[in-house]
């Protein structure tokens, strides 16, 4: 069996902050992610198309065994010029992931 | 504490912000409590433009320069002082050479860097260690 | 393979008239179902980005080894990368990677000498079905029995490692440098990163 702990880290942390939004209405579809050490919008090319995984701890056991839930998503685009990127996931993060870390995979990679 | 880096015309400077950020400037005029006018021609190129305090950081090196001074003053003045090689001697302008050849390393020099420095204070520790005894 | 030859048998008319300039001197009584001529271009080699090569290290992104940093022995027909540890380095057999699941680095290992058997191809590492499901209801079960490497992959991972070593030996630190994992720390910006 493959430990749960990751000895090696193969992905960069991020931060949710919040989700798309207007100055009255806000887009849950779309989140915004702050990947650390991109500053920069010339930055954020590297990181598109890449996953990212929100992961939680529930306290029972899904499907698979594990009592972590995964939501998967990928960057799809810069969110302004500080490196700020819009992500999609496959179901709209909660709100109580806003302010929680991300994983931003080096998946699929493209170097 | 007293000061031994001044703004003043002659100056030399590191630009640490924007497109001429870590090149060499000469101040060669000052405008007022904020900001200064500085000229990279000596040096790396940068262009002639006024810049704020915040954006420079001062070396020690200094050049003999009239206020407001062009290019080629410049340059004469640079050469008389040897400031360029006094610049790239100075740990500071060291420090930064290496910062920017490690940054350039590929995955497989890094871990050779790694190696070596693993095997230095491994060597250090061991002669350390018989200076104890 | 279903190709439309007219030779032999009752059904042997068109083929042999047409060469000779004739016209049929009977037609056949059945109607030949003609196979439809398929249109699709033939299997492309796959292709993959240039950074990949033969030879080319590659860190592997995910899955049970991850971090680990491999040898791209070839591309296959799949699109898949063919790598190996070296097993005896790192502990990766000979496998297929996606290479959206790698990083390709700068480093190279001369894998001229290296020959792969040609036995070696995409069907080599396919699962049959069969072993899959069967596998899958014992380890239900519980008795599920450990997955044994048959002689014949053994056999062909000494064989390939055994050039292999050589080369990857003939760089110093290379050994080293494949039998440790790859990792971000803090500060590390793989979008600065050169690989």
């Amino acid at each position: 069996m493959v430990s749960d702990t990751q000895p090696t880290r193969l992905y960069v942390k991020g931060v949710h902050l919040g989700f798309k939004r207007g100055l009255r209405n806000q887009y849950n579809h779309t989140s915004l992610i702050k990947i650390g050490g991109v500053d920069e919008k010339k930055d954020v090319s590297f990181y598109l198309g890449k996953k990212i995984a929100y992961i939680t701890k529930a306290s029972k056991a899904g499907k698979d065994g594990s009592k972590f839930r995964v939501c998967w998503g990928k960057v799809c685009r810069a969110h302004g010029s500080n490196g700020v990127v819009r992500a999609k996931f496959s179901r709209p993060l909660p709100p109580q992931s806003i302010g929680a870390p991300v994983r931003v995979m080096l998946y699929p990679s493209n170097v | 504490m007293v000061f031994e880096r001044y703004v003043e015309v002659g100056r030399v400077a590191l630009v640490n912000y924007g497109d001429s950020k870590g090149e060499l400037v000469t101040i060669v005029d000052v405008v007022d409590g904020n900001k200064c006018l500085v000229d990279g021609a000596a040096a790396g190129g940068a262009p002639r433009q006024v810049i704020s305090y915040s954006r420079i950081n001062l070396t020690d090196l200094k050049v003999a320069l009239g206020r407001g001074a062009k290019g080629k003053a410049q340059k004469a003045a640079w050469k008389a002082a040897g400031t360029q090689a006094a610049w790239d001697s100075s740990s500071w302008a060291k420090r930064l050479a290496n910062k920017k050849t490690r940054a350039g390393l590929n995955d497989f020099s890094k871990f050779k860097v790694m190696c070596a420095k693993k095997s230095k204070s491994a060597a250090v520790a061991k002669k350390l260690k018989s200076y104890k005894k | 393979m279903a190709i439309f030859v007219a030779t032999g048998g009752p059904k042997k008319a068109p083929k042999t008239a047409a060469s000779k300039g004739k016209s049929p001197r009977m037609y056949p009584a059945d109607d030949v179902p003609v196979p439809k001529k398929s249109r699709k271009a033939t299997k492309a080699a796959p292709k993959v980005r240039g950074s990949i090569t033969p030879g080319t290290v590659v860190i592997l992104l995910s899955g049970h080894f991850r971090g680990k940093r491999v040898v791209c022995l070839k591309v296959l027909k799949s699109g898949l990368l063919l790598v190996s540890g070296p097993f005896k380095i790192n502990g990766v057999p000979l496998k297929r990677v996606n290479p959206a699941y790698v990083i390709a680095t700068s480093t190279k290992v001369d894998v001229s000498k290296v020959s792969v058997p040609a036995s070696v191809d995409d069907a080599y590492f396919a699962r049959s079905e069969a072993a899959a499901s069967a596998g899958e209801e014992k380890f239900f079960k519980g008795d599920a029995s450990k997955a044994v490497v048959s002689d014949q992959r053994k056999a062909d991972q000494k064989a390939v490692d055994a050039a292999l070593m050589k080369a990857v030996g003939s760089t110093p630190v290379l050994k080293q440098y494949l039998n440790a994992k790859f990792t971000l720390t803090n500060n590390d910006r793989p979008h600065n990163m050169v690989f």
